[in-house]
């Protein structure tokens, strides 16, 4: 591997799906990115979702091409694997800044992603894009639509056995890898670092993450996925397939008590979603929402509700206070019934899908300069007219970073983000354009 | 493809070193294999005896059936395990041609 | 049926996707690729859980480079999402393997079989193995084509001054692009100037509304022409030519007297500023600092009585002029905005009951309300006020009366809950001791900022009520001796769906969001709307802003309801697009077009009388081994590839090229031929 120091206009912080569309948007205008991932594959997390509403678009359909775009753009330098570690202020504008490329222990300009040392290796670990419900070895490509697509390996979970470097067919493997760090020089930065769920265990009332059957959305997005581990919607206890399923809204938004007063704005659309094609894959399953309010906002998000409910997905106005579980593991949800004379009952399902909220992901503050508002996400000072602002002049926000929102919204903002980051370079680069005119019309 | 012995002897000496770095996860993670294999060494006693559903195969070795679950969909995902078909609201699974003598 | 025909050095690489089981759920992908391996020229044909990742190009790239092939079909989802990437990824490849992008073919799989066909697996997997064998007939036929590409104006036009079109044109100008706004009324800022406030923080709209307004018309990038409509548009992305026609202002630039010049005018009209609550005369500005700092005549009601004149008639010309002009341009922001719903006479007692109002105009009301203890209304003091959610919005077909267009409002209007709550905590804190009952379905405060709104109303004595969307609200009067008017009676499901009578001296109808009628704009740009109305995208994630018109872009709320930051953030994400087409100074066309055989033309003319397209297909002297003679010539910049020449043509000279006659033949006769028998299941 190379030190390579690289110069660009702007770069993007972050290879989710708000990240790659700004890198995208710019690069399309002629401007030098680096787009940088932490992660050894781009796609964020998007890409474990299995079909997205309100088109029910696969979602790979949508996010990979988007993906190989960002591979493949001459305008981009792709650093994946990579973390910023520092940034310093360039001297006449911009910034300059430090990033660490960590050892992937595989020459990623020789590795063709054959997978052959990944199948070689002994060890399996849980799955992180699997939710842990599916196995991946400690050496390995991270995902079958991964970009780039070459394996890297997990150092921290190997036993250091060498049968990937026997298997290797292209002598890809070196294990004398370190990490490297090397400059990036650019006029603007985008963040779009994207945002965390709920953790499992947050909510003690809901089995604090310890319920084999209570598990979060997305966890179903990974079931239901075509590439999902089990293959089928099976629940995780022990296989079975489930008939009757529930989701529990607002499991971590609009909830004082985990302090996340928001509305996660996606979850009643991904839910409704997730009902629409459970009822294709079991058809026979009975599915439940438990709903404080159906938040189907976005075009086209309305109608969506309407066919789920003509579909016979059965909606509850309830507030669920509990979710315990019986002896064969069934979870049984303590609901108070809203419309039903706020009645208190209990039900039990086979598997109860927490609609999880979206948290923020990453501080900015100590590395960026770019302060954070009582929720948590990235400050935006003017949010009715520039909602891509910071408060850090040439700093931009865009995504989930910015703020709970879906992928359309995502991917919106990134435009915005990817034209006032273009705004910003070109009103430095130029003095400012009505100086220019004061200036041409006083040389006139 | 072939090594040079010095090659060879080079490769050995840096992943000497490397392990010696990581002496505390490569430990623990050898400890994880050995649990791993013992795991898999009932499992796959269960399943040479024919297709099984995982609550039987839990039943017979006395393991929680969410980690014979796991297990299962590990050995799939790497060709080792085959879903052979659903019995009643469970997938039947059995051992891969190619692994099961 | 003739057996298809193997065509020399044709190597054809097919591939059918999976389509993360959107195809392969009801497809046998396995099968289909069986039955096409079998094909003549078809030298591999694979399959993918997703064609359109990178790994699945790769496949096409390495089949390429490694075996030679110079013909690609995908079959896949819809053409309009993925043909294009396909097309890079042969660019790509091409490269090095000297391979033009345009022989491939692109086969809709999923939009024409699995999701069309989902209870046959069977008949939908020998559709799909005739749909591609189709698609590999017309392979062995594809010819290399070359792109148009031509110079682009770097000057886009802007429709809608609102806050969209501001933004898009702030974004586009500082990004060094000429911009042209035009602004139908006589204004700059469309509905944002008529709030005081804006959620979530309770900035003052027209102080931040006058800021961009400012950075607008200062940039030297920027025109900006307000009463001014564009009536005629011809050409094509990066050269468009738009007819634009701008009405007389009535007044100029040296006119002082507005003051006086409004008090003598006896035409007194209502002030759409303030929903008709208001009056205005028929010389007027839309609101204090309202950019252009100059009033305006407003034609259709000043009679010319000419009392103005005799105030000071400097600066004042009572005829209006309209006049026409044309720019040249790359590419149009539409950002035509929306307006409020207006209910029916008799929607809630709309219209027939004083006391029922709107929230726009409950806004303008609060504005106009000074600053007494008490909010008086119709002359009485406002005790209860009453707010109804989701008027002209989410009506469920089959339950709620059409609207005179035969439209169902089916949509979420997605501002009014936070804009209702927003107004609920003003009126708490001008008016404490009120009672504020807000009858709301759901409540969708889904923004960043928004929960806390309705958590504050909650904790400010609002009072919520809840009914079903099937069981709205009715507005009836009270009964004699009730000290309101009005009462809403609503079942209220948050107390056991107990029917209940809320009195009501103020009924505020959270009316919803409806696109600004602009058939005229749909036509002239031959865009489209979607069944709500709204400006259609291509798609909502891949083309956002983007229209199925090449160069034409949405901003804001002509494509669906959104609030301040959503419309501003589409317009910059629209200018992104514009800066994307036309930063780089030219822009490239596909090579779809008619292309005329000139052997076989006798320049009949037939073809030139049929084409709709100005210029696209002409007559012209042309020289053929040193005869002249009349033939029909293309300019591919104007011909959009319709084909209605090619059926027009009785020599059948013509082609579009990429979609030739015998192109067409070749996929008809592979339909209709017998399906390749499989030697054994995959």
């Amino acid at each position: 591997m190379t030190v390579k120091n690289v110069h660009v206009d702007v770069l993007v912080v972050g290879g989710g799906i708000a990240g790659m569309q700004s890198a995208l948007d710019l690069a399309d205008q002629g401007y030098r990115v680096a787009l940088v991932e932490k992660e050894p594959s781009i796609g964020g997390k998007m890409i474990m979702l299995s079909k997205v509403f309100p088109t029910l678009d696969c979602c790979s359909c949508i996010t990979t091409p988007k993906m190989s775009a960002v591979a493949h753009h001459d305008n981009i330098e792709l650093l994946t694997y990579c973390d910023v570690q520092a940034i310093g202020d360039r001297p006449g504008g911009g910034f300059v800044i430090d990033v660490v490329q960590k050892p992937r222990y595989v020459d990623i300009d020789t590795c063709t992603g054959c997978r052959q040392c990944e199948y070689v290796c002994p060890i399996d670990l849980p799955s992180q894009f699997d939710r842990e419900l599916g196995a991946v070895r400690a050496i390995r490509v991270p995902f079958s639509t991964a970009v780039p697509q070459k394996a890297f390996l997990d150092i921290d979970n190997c036993i250091l056995c060498g049968k990937c470097q026997q298997a290797c067919p292209v002598e890809a493997i070196d294990f004398a890898q370190q990490p490297e760090t090397f400059t990036v020089e650019a006029g603007a930065i985008i963040l779009a670092t994207g945002f965390e769920l709920t953790p499992a265990g947050a909510k003690a009332e809901y089995g604090a993450g310890e319920l084999l059957n209570v598990v979060d959305a997305l966890v179903m997005e990974r079931l239901l996925a075509p590439t999902g581990p089990y293959g089928h919607v099976l629940r995780p206890s022990d296989g079975k397939e489930p008939d009757s399923i529930a989701y529990v809204q607002c499991a971590g938004s609009r909830d004082k008590t985990l302090g996340v007063e928001y509305c996660s704005r996606v979850c009643c659309m991904y839910a409704i979603k997730q009902a629409m094609l459970l009822s294709g894959a079991l058809p026979l399953a009975d599915i439940t929402i438990y709903y404080m309010d159906i938040r189907t906002f976005g075009k086209g998000h309305e109608q969506f509700y309407q066919n789920a409910k003509a579909m016979g997905i059965e909606f509850v106005k309830g507030k669920v206070a509990r979710i315990t579980e019986d002896e064969d593991k069934n979870p049984v949800v303590r609901v108070e019934l809203i419309e039903d004379g706020s009645k208190v009952v209990e039900r039990a399902h086979d598997l109860v899908v927490l609609s999880v909220g979206m948290l923020p992901g990453y501080n900015p503050k100590s590395l960026y300069g770019v302060p954070v508002a009582d929720d948590g996400f990235a400050a935006i000072p003017a949010p009715n007219i520039r909602p891509s602002v910071t408060p850090k002049p040439g700093i931009f926000v865009t995504g989930a970073a910015a703020g709970p929102m879906d992928i359309v919204d995502s991917i919106v903002l990134a435009g915005a983000a990817a034209a006032e980051a273009a705004a910003y370079l070109e009103e430095v680069r130029t003095p400012s354009p009505q100086r220019a005119a004061i200036e041409e019309a006083v040389h006139a | 493809m072939t090594l040079t012995r010095e090659e060879a002897k080079q490769r050995t000496a840096i992943l000497k070193q490397v392990r010696d770095q990581h002496q505390e996860t490569v430990d623990r993670t050898r400890a994880r294999l050995k649990d791993q294999q013992t795991v898999r060494r009932q499992i796959c006693q269960q399943l040479r005896g024919g297709p099984k559903i995982v609550p039987e195969i839990a039943e017979a070795t006395g393991l929680p059936a969410h980690e014979v679950l796991w297990h299962i969909t590990a050995m799939k995902k790497y060709d080792l395990v085959v879903e052979v078909g659903q019995c009643g609201e469970y997938y039947q699974y059995a051992m891969a041609k190619e692994t099961e003598s | 049926m003739p057996e298809p025909r193997s065509n020399g050095d044709v190597r054809i690489g097919v591939y059918v996707c999976y389509c993360g089981g959107n195809i392969s759920d009801v497809v046998d992908c396995e099968q289909v690729a069986a039955a096409l391996r079998t094909l003549p020229n078809v030298v591999v044909a694979r399959t993918d859980m997703s064609m359109c990742s990178d790994a699945g190009q790769a496949l096409i790239e390495t089949d390429i480079l490694e075996h030679g092939i110079n013909r690609v079909v995908v079959g896949a989802c819809a053409p309009s999402l993925h043909e294009r990437t396909f097309r890079n990824t042969i660019a790509r490849a091409g490269l090095d393997a000297g391979l033009n992008p345009y022989l491939y073919h692109h086969v809709g799989l999923r939009e024409q079989v699995s999701w069309v066909h989902q209870g046959n697996p069977q008949k939908a997997t020998e559709k799909a193995i005739r749909l591609m064998m189709a698609g590999i007939a017309k392979a062995r036929m594809l010819e290399p084509l070359e792109p148009t590409v031509l110079d682009a104006e770097q000057h886009a036009l802007v429709i809608g001054g609102g806050v969209a079109g501001l933004r898009a044109a702030w974004d586009i100008a500082r990004r060094g692009i000429r911009v042209t706004l035009i602004e139908k009324s006589p204004f700059l800022g469309g509905h944002m100037a008529q709030l005081e406030t804006t959620f979530p923080a309770g900035e003052d709209a027209r102080a931040a509304l006058g800021d961009l307004i400012d950075q607008v018309v200062a940039h030297p990038l920027v025109t900006v022409h307000t009463r001014a409509e564009l009536t005629g548009v011809s050409g094509y992305v990066g050269n468009f030519q738009a007819q634009i026609t701008q009405q007389s202002r009535g007044v100029s630039q040296g006119f002082t007297h507005f003051a006086e010049a409004a008090e003598v005018c006896p035409v007194e009209v209502p002030d759409e500023f303030d929903y008709g609550m208001t009056t205005r005369k028929a010389i007027y500005r839309a609101y204090p600092g309202a950019y252009p700092d100059l009033p305006a005549i407003d034609w259709a009601h000043c009679d010319a009585c000419g009392k103005c004149l005799s105030v000071n008639g400097t600066g004042l010309d009572l005829e209006n002029k309209p006049a026409t002009f044309d720019l040249n341009v790359g590419a149009f922001v539409v950002a035509t905005g929306f307006r409020p719903y207006e209910p029916r006479r008799g929607e809630y007692g709309y219209d027939e009951h004083p006391e029922v109002i709107t929230l726009p105009q409950m806004i303008r009301l609060l504005a106009l309300a000074g600053d007494g203890p008490d909010l008086l209304w119709n002359g009485r003091t406002v005790k209860n006020v009453a707010l109804i959610h989701c008027v002209g919005s989410r009506e469920i077909p089959g339950v709620h009366e059409p609207q005179p267009d035969g439209q169902v409002n089916d949509y979420c209007s997605r501002v009014c809950c936070t804009a209702t709550l927003h107004l609920a905590t003003e009126l708490r804190e001008r008016y404490p001791h009120l009672n504020i009952f807000d009858i709301h379905e759901d409540i969708r405060t889904y923004g960043r900022g928004h929960e806390d709104i309705y958590t504050e109303a909650a904790a400010n004595r609002v009072g919520f009520l809840r009914f079903h969307g099937d069981e709205r609200p009715d507005v009836l009067p009270a009964p004699d001796g009730d000290s309101s008017p009005l009462l809403v009676r609503v079942k209220d499901y948050l107390t056991w769906g107990e029917e209940l009578d809320v009195p009501a001296d103020l009924v505020v109808l959270a009316t919803g969001i409806l696109p600004s009628p602009v058939d005229d704009i749909i036509s002239l740009l031959k865009i489209s709307a979607g069944t709500d109305r709204f400006l259609l995208e291509v798609h909502p994630k891949l083309q956002p802003v983007e229209t199925a018109v090449p160069g034409v872009v949405l901003a804001g709320t002509a494509q669906g309801p959104m609030n301040i930051q959503e419309a501003s953030a589409a317009a910059s994400a629209a200018a992104a697009k514009v800066a994307v087409l036309l930063g780089q100074g030219s822009v490239k066309l596909e090579p779809f077009v008619a292309r005329v055989n000139h052997a076989l033309c006798d320049g009949s003319g037939e073809c030139v009388a049929v084409c709709a397209y100005e210029d696209a297909i002409t007559l012209q002297t042309v020289s053929d081994n040193g005869q002249t003679a009349q033939k029909a010539v293309v300019t591919p910049a104007n011909c959009v590839g319709c084909g209605v020449c090619v059926s027009a043509c009785p020599n059948h000279a013509i082609d579009v090229q990429g979609w030739t006659l015998a192109q067409y033949d070749a996929m008809l006769d592979a339909l209709a031929a017998p399906l390749p028998v499989l030697e054994s299941a995959t």
